[in-house]
């Protein structure tokens, strides 16, 4: 390498780091940081009136998964509950708006260009309002005198007032109403990409359209629908809002529990704790998803073989 | 003749997005006989694609039939059709290895395992890609790539294999070698081609016979030579080599020959008489490789009624010819590519010369809309 070129290399360097600086620090300080203090507090011992004394202590996951025994820290298989039913509901938020947005996702994808920026907006939209305002009309429609309710027994479908609101179901109702467009961009992403060609080949090579859809669109599409996935469930299994209007104080999720622990019992290093359980799932279906991702890099630019030519 | 693959009155018309209709197949029929080599060459945007895509049953047609082996396909589905595409940009299957896209075919059909093991096995030596079967499509070069695209087509054991311009992607050494191979494999299997491409010289090495397709109709479908030769139209006269087309009328007719009369007073003899009666206008079509100098010509008699003359505006050597520009008065300027033998020397512009035309040199091409 001659020296015009190094010192050319040199400068590069230089200015990429001078324009990464920031950002990284940034993120260093806002972001590590902040959690570093979770992961740290988790182990520590409560203190008495709120606060942590810093001493090791590891009965605050010992109260979730089973080994805590003694007067003041007791396993209560309760809190592992909770974490189990957030799961469960964040997973069905992440089926139904995934059953929602994949053919809906295609249908976008074939319309002519103008519409379908109009039609991304239109899916963007409800984030102009008011997450509270939007859920609490889910209350108004869906209690028992609601609109859902009332249109219901107006056409003598039901004679009593179904019970949806502080229930599961209008949790994940909710939370699927609130998260569509998060499952929908990437996903329609995906299938935008999706090489239409590709579904005519498999059909040219004697494919039907089920096997054409599992064989192909289904793996060339996976990125976005896990993509998609992990965008809604990560803040669906974290979610307290929803919950609170919509669950009432019938279902509680890990992170109504998680706020109680912080706002109300003041019991932080617990709360870090139940906050660390969350981010192991999380984490898990991270890992998940990047091994997929590259799998799919890997694929589209792997090294070129040099052209063989006939000598 | 009951072929392979027949098509009868074919029309597709398309909604254009700026308004109007484009009419991309216009009553088209023709039969691709058993194991036959046919090509479809014709200008970007003439229906080549759409006429494949309508035997492969991607397009409906507006109306007529195609029939395979005997069989009226226009119900049935695509997957259903014993044909296969190497299609324009392969479409290989990137989430699957080379195997698996070889395989795909046999797989959602079926077929055993150890079956499709040893049939990909084979197809992919056959297509000199054995060893290869574990990459990622990704990690083949162009030609490569080409080669899986075959393999996966030909597993099939389709009745005829549909080519859309498969080696456009490829430099031209590359390409030179998959026409060569191409050509064999087809020999070899005993499947019907159909090849689509825009590049003449490559449709003139391949085919048994070509169509040429303009404007979404068939202009003329013939063997090569034929086509080279005895072009049926202008179009196809322009668009298949080097032509000179000069205008020009029938004077006399004489058995299978007769006599023309161009633009300049120059009458050219004996010329074949494809059909023309006394009076006929016609374009004459010369090939500039055929026309040859005078200077090396006998008498003077044997060079009447036989000869170009002009003043030369453009002249240069390469290699194995020499290329000629003539300009003659009330003619357009007249081509000529003089082979490089020892007999001939290089021409002067401004130079006065005549060149010499065979009689067998000459083409006659009705005027379109002549009297038949
Ligand atoms: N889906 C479509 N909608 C509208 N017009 C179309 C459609 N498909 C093809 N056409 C038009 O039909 C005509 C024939 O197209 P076709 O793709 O068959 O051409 P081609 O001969 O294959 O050209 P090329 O050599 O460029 O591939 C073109 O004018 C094209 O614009
Ligand atoms: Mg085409």
């Amino acid at each position: 390498m001659s020296k015009a070129r190094r010192t050319l290399e040199n400068r590069r360097r230089l200015t990429l780091f001078g324009l990464l600086l920031p950002p990284s620090a940034f993120l260093a300080i806002f972001f590590l940081g902040p959690l570093a203090i979770m992961i740290v507090y988790s182990w520590l011992t409560p203190g008495l009136y709120g606060g942590v004394e810093w001493k090791f202590f590891h009965l605050n996951y010992g109260r979730i998964l089973g080994w805590a025994d003694t007067k003041y820290e007791r396993f209560d298989p309760v809190y592992f509950e909770i974490f189990l039913r957030s799961v469960k509901l964040a997973a069905t938020t992440v089926l139904l708006s995934l059953i929602l947005c994949y053919p809906v996702a295609f249908w976008v994808s074939r319309m002519p260009e103008k519409r379908k920026n109009l039609v991304i907006f239109l899916i963007t939209l409800p984030f102009f309002i008011s997450l509270i305002v939007r859920l609490f009309a889910w209350v108004l429609i869906l209690r028992p005198t609601g609109f859902f309710n009332q249109a219901l027994m107006g056409l003598g479908l039901i004679d009593e007032p179904l019970e949806i609101i502080f229930t599961g179901t209008a949790v994940v109702i909710g939370m699927v109403y609130v998260f569509v467009p998060f499952m929908f961009l990437p996903l329609y992403a995906s299938i935008e990409k999706l090489d239409l060609s590709l579904i005519e080949a498999s059909q040219d090579l004697g494919a039907n359209r089920i096997q054409t859809f599992f064989r192909v669109i289904l793996p060339m599409t996976l990125p976005g629908i896990v993509g998609g996935s992990i965008i809604v469930f990560i803040p669906s299994l974290g979610n307290f809002i929803g919950p609170s209007l919509l669950g009432g104080a019938k279902v509680v999720m890990i992170g109504n529990l998680i706020e109680q622990q912080f706002l109300s019992a003041r019991n932080w290093p617990f709360g870090a704790a139940l906050g660390m359980m969350v981010m192991a799932a999380v984490l898990v279906l991270l890992l998940y998803y990047i091994r997929i991702v590259t799998r799919e890099e890997r694929q589209a630019d792997g090294p070129n073989v040099a052209e063989e030519v006939a000598a | 003749m009951q072929g392979i693959l027949r098509i009868e009155n074919a029309s597709k018309s398309f909604q254009a997005p700026e308004g109007g209709v484009i009419r991309a197949l216009d009553n088209v029929s023709l039969t691709v006989a058993h194991n036959e080599f046919l090509t479809l060459l014709g200008p970007s945007g003439c229906g080549k694609t759409t006429l494949l895509r309508a035997v492969s049953g991607f397009e409906d047609l507006d109306s007529g039939e195609i029939y395979i082996d005997g069989q009226p396909v226009s119900d049935q589905p695509a997957h259903k059709r014993p044909v296969n595409t190497v299609f324009q940009r392969y479409a290989l299957f990137p989430h699957l290895t080379v195997e698996r896209n070889v395989a795909y075919s046999l797989e959602v059909r079926g077929i055993a395992k150890a079956e499709i093991r040893e049939r990909v096995g084979n197809m992919l030596e056959l297509v000199g890609l054995a060893g290869m079967g574990a990459r990622k499509i990704g990690q083949l070069s162009g030609g490569q790539q080409q080669r899986v695209a075959l393999a996966r087509s030909l597993v099939a054991q389709p009745k005829i294999l549909l080519l859309d311009e498969p080696l456009s992607a490829l430099d031209k050494n590359l390409r030179h070698k998959m026409q060569q191979e191409l050509k064999i494999l087809q020999h070899e299997l005993g499947i019907s081609f159909i090849f689509v491409t825009h590049d003449q010289e490559e449709a003139l090495v391949m085919s048994d016979r070509i169509a040429v397709l303009n404007g979404g109709t068939i202009q003329q479908l013939d063997a090569p030579e034929e086509l080279y030769r005895r072009p049926g139209n202008e179009f196809v006269a322009r668009f298949i080599g080097e032509s000179n087309l000069l205008d020009a009328t029938v004077v006399s007719v004489e058995g299978a020959s007769c006599d023309v009369v161009l633009t300049d007073g120059t009458v050219i003899r004996d010329c074949p008489v494809n059909g023309l009666k006394q009076g006929d206008p016609a374009k004459v079509l010369i090939r500039p490789e055929n026309l040859v100098e005078s200077v090396g010509q006998s008498s003077a008699d044997e060079r009447a009624g036989h000869e170009i003359s002009g003043t030369v505006s453009e002249s240069f050597f390469a290699g194995t010819d020499y290329h000629l520009v003539l300009a003659c008065q009330g003619l357009p300027p007249v081509r000529a590519s003089l082979r490089a033998g020892p007999g001939t020397s290089h021409h002067t512009i401004g130079e006065q010369t005549s060149l010499f035309v065979p009689h067998d040199a000459v083409h006659l091409i009705p005027e379109r809309g002549a009297p038949a």
